[in-house]
């Protein structure tokens, strides 16, 4: 592939238009040579034209991409390119005839071939101003386009490509043809001036700018105009007529058409621009209170933005915001332009308005409307409440406050309550973004806590050749109040805890802690379990919660005498199951649970017992979430089953036992059903 | 669901809750019997007939109430629990503290 050098068109098509220039000079020169000498010089005015074409095309070409490159679409910076391009194209013009003025009747100010080139300078210069302009005109004119609008240009574009070769069908300049074609270009340029657009975008002081970029184009197309017809009518000196070219007529025609509509829309549109203003800021302050629910932003941003916009929209000389944090407890967080002196005065009138006070405490409040209210003493004559509400209650109010009576109307009124309405969602969104946050960190604080808990139950169990061992506990919420322990105290003495915290959740939580805390310092004494259970008592009796007891079950045995000796407080009898006579029981004994009675009377509710055990005895301590556990008919585990249970399969090993007894608990409560209790068990077989 | 009716028969308050009682209701029961003594009520008397279920913590209401009771001189009789409700005090110990009776004529006669 041979690959084409990049070629800029813009700079390209500028060589063009200079070299069709001097080669369109300089044939139009050679002709008027062979004119003044009578020599024919044998040049046909058609190649005039076609280099006159071709001129128009290359500049054309130019402007359309020096356009396209120059990203600036200002609207103002378009028009003043086409007024400097006039004022540029005057001064030209001016200092032409600064030169002929300057050079008198001397023989050079008749000498023709300097005359004809400054004829083509002049062809040049307009052709310059009234292309580049076109151009600009267009810009503006395909703001905010339609599919229409787009059609009737390119009408008009091929109308004006039609114009460039109407000089070679007839040179008769005001023939009938050539009216009529003019005047469907005129026509055609007509109905492409209509399309302003732009203009209201411009503000108050662009648009006093523009007027003033407007009369110069129009000024500078005025003198353009007559200088050139000035020109025209000296026909004999200038042997090909270059200006009087319908193309360029219909250019300039179309031109002033446009710069003088604009020109007088945007004078008659200064005394509406501020209400079109005002309109934008509405609608650029709306989107801004409906983005103001980035995280960076907070409530008091939202909150800014709606009084701001509020009092621009509303034209009100002073405002405040209040927030009702609880019950009558307001404070406001915002105020503009008011004192306190008269803040205080404000709304200690609002206060004592009974109209207001009706609207307050108006039943309907997802339906409360802002409310004005006419101020007979003071400085501000009208106020206007309006409500912030979030799922149907009032969050806040913000009052408005004007110097003139009957300041708000029908309008602002409904601007400024849908401005409410949106900061009330994003207030809303703030709020509920900063407690799932929170609850989220709860939930993280929560799993810390479930991981802390896990580590007060030990990871393994103390153990010994005559007998196995397991245990297992869950908890209803993440955190639970169920505890097992076991301890070896001497080489053939081992003990066995499981405990119950009343309630369930946190404070169960804690209260377990606790429980290991007093469990583990007092096991170390030795003591008997009844001794241990008084001692536990007078212990928990300290630290627990008025309301909250503790149930355990505390079971010492000693391998080398075969005997276990249990107490039991307040906790749900152990399960038992002899291997002698192959039936399981329930271990009974009296005992009251920790912390209930906290003084030496506990003394007398302990109960301490002791029996012999053999091999193949099965021991199953539990908590009560499994004797209660209820199915969907509201039937609760119970003793029985599970003794049945233990009955039929007494066989198992611990773990089997276990994992049998947890599966069919699963099954007992259901699919889905959940157990509303902490619940552990721990199986000891004794081999 | 926990719904409690105070009545009053002579000098005895009679309570009585009606449904379940677990931890996220017993709150209602403290209130009850904390208005019952506030109000100098000597004898209080809870029907026992209409409670289906009684949690730890609702266990933990009346024991909470014991030494107060005791201190005051108010009396705290139970009655006509059903079996599995009076299984749940008795195996606490609570039966060992606090009079329960099987219907309420007995409850009075005492």
């Amino acid at each position: 592939m041979i690959k084409l050098p990049s070629v800029h068109i813009g700079r390209l098509s500028l060589l063009l238009s200079i070299l069709i220039w001097l080669s369109l000079l300089f044939v139009d020169l050679v002709r008027l040579f062979g004119e003044i000498n009578d020599l024919n010089s044998g040049i046909a005015p058609a190649v005039t034209w076609t280099l006159e074409i071709l001129f128009f095309l290359s500049v054309y070409l130019f402007y359309t991409q020096n356009f396209q490159q120059n990203a600036n679409n200002e609207f103002l910076n378009l028009i003043w390119r086409s007024s400097s391009t006039g004022i540029f194209a005057s001064a030209a013009f001016l200092i032409i005839q600064l030169f002929y003025l300057f050079l008198g009747d001397s023989n050079l100010a008749e000498e023709p071939f300097l005359k004809n080139f400054f004829y083509h300078v002049h062809f040049a210069l307009i052709t310059v101003f009234l292309i580049s302009t076109t151009l600009l005109w267009k810009k503006l004119i395909l703001y905010q386009k339609t599919k229409k609008v787009v059609q009737q240009w390119q009408t008009f574009e091929i109308g004006l490509l039609i114009a460039m070769f109407f000089v070679y069908f007839t040179q008769d300049t005001f023939g009938y043809s050539f009216i009529f074609a003019f005047v469907i270009l005129t026509i055609l340029g007509g109905f492409l001036s209509v399309n302003l657009k732009w203009i209201p975008y411009l503000t108050y002081k662009e648009k006093w700018k523009s007027l003033l970029f407007l009369s110069i184009i129009l000024l500078t197309s005025i003198y353009l105009f007559l200088q050139a017809n000035a020109l025209s009518g000296e026909r004999q000196i200038y042997p090909i007529n270059l200006l009087d070219n319908l193309f360029l007529i219909a250019l300039y025609i179309f031109v002033f058409i446009y710069s003088l509509f604009s020109f007088l829309v945007t004078l008659f549109n200064l005394p509406t621009s501020s209400v079109f203003e005002q309109k934008l800021t509405e609608a650029i302050n709306f989107q801004r209170l409906s983005q103001s629910i980035q995280p960076e932003e907070n409530e008091e941003n939202v909150l800014d933005i709606l009084l701001d916009s509020s009092m621009s929209a509303s034209y009100a000389d002073g405002a405040w915001l209040e927030m009702y944090q609880s019950e009558k407890n307001e404070s406001i967080t915002q105020v503009r332009w008011i004192e306190g002196e008269e803040l205080r005065e404000l709304s200690d009138t609002l206060e004592s308005s009974q109209a207001a006070q009706d609207w307050a405490s108006s039943p309907k409040a997802d339906t409360l409307e802002p409310f004005s209210l006419k101020v007979k003493k003071g400085k501000y004559q009208s106020l206007l409440l309006v409500p912030l509400m979030i799922n149907k209650s009032v969050i806040g109010r913000m009052v408005l406050c004007k110097e003139i009576k009957d300041g708000f109307n029908k309008e602002m009124i409904n601007i400024i309550s849908t401005f409410a309405r949106q900061a009330s969602i994003a207030v809303e969104n703030h709020r509920l973004l900063n407690q799932a946050i929170e609850n989220e960190r709860y939930q993280e604080e929560l799993k810390i806590a479930q991981r802390v808990q896990k580590a007060l139950l030990p990871d393994r169990l103390d153990h010994h050749s005559s007998f196995e061992i397991c245990a297992y506990s869950n908890a209803a919420d993440e955190v639970g109040g169920d505890y097992y322990d076991t301890f070896q105290q001497a080489d053939d003495r081992y003990v066995l805890i499981i405990g119950d915290v009343s309630g369930k959740g946190t404070s169960a939580a804690f209260h377990m802690a606790q429980m290991k805390g007093v469990f583990q310092s007092l096991i170390q004494l030795n003591l008997s379990p009844s001794e241990f259970m008084i001692r536990s008592n007078a212990a928990l009796s300290k630290c627990l919660e008025r309301n909250h007891f503790i149930t355990a079950s505390v079971f010492e045995i000693n391998t080398t005498q075969k005997l276990i000796r249990y107490a039991r407080a307040g906790h749900v009898p152990t399960l038992y199951f002899s291997a002698k006579s192959q039936k399981a029981t329930y271990l009974e004994s009296g005992g009251l649970g920790l912390g209930i009675l906290r003084n030496m009377q506990y003394e007398k509710h302990v109960d301490q017992k002791e029996f012999s055990y053999q091999t193949g005895d099965v021991m199953v301590l539990f908590t009560d979430g499994i004797i209660e556990a209820k199915n969907q008919k509201g039937m609760q585990f119970g003793f029985e089953r599970a003794r049945n249970l233990l009955e039929i399969n007494h066989p198992l090993t611990p773990k089997e036992i276990q994992a049998m007894l947890i599966d069919t608990l699963h099954n007992f409560v259901g699919g889905n059903g959940l157990i509303d209790d902490d619940y552990s068990m721990m199986v000891v077989k004794f081999t | 669901m926990l719904t409690i009716d105070i009545q009053i028969e002579n000098t005895h308050h009679i309570l009585t809750p009606s449904g379940e009682i677990d931890a996220s209701n017993s709150v209602q029961l403290d209130e009850s019997i904390r208005h019952l003594s506030e109000s100098g009520a000597k004898s209080i008397l809870v029907d026992g007939t209409q409670i289906d279920y009684i949690s730890s913590a609702g266990l933990g209401v009346f024991m909470s109430y014991l030494e107060d009771f005791q201190e005051k001189g108010v009396s705290l009789k139970i009655f006509g629990l059903k079996p599995r409700v009076y299984e749940v005090f008795q195996i606490l110990g609570l039966d060992q503290l606090i009079s329960i009776f099987p219907d309420k004529e007995s409850a009075l006669a005492e």
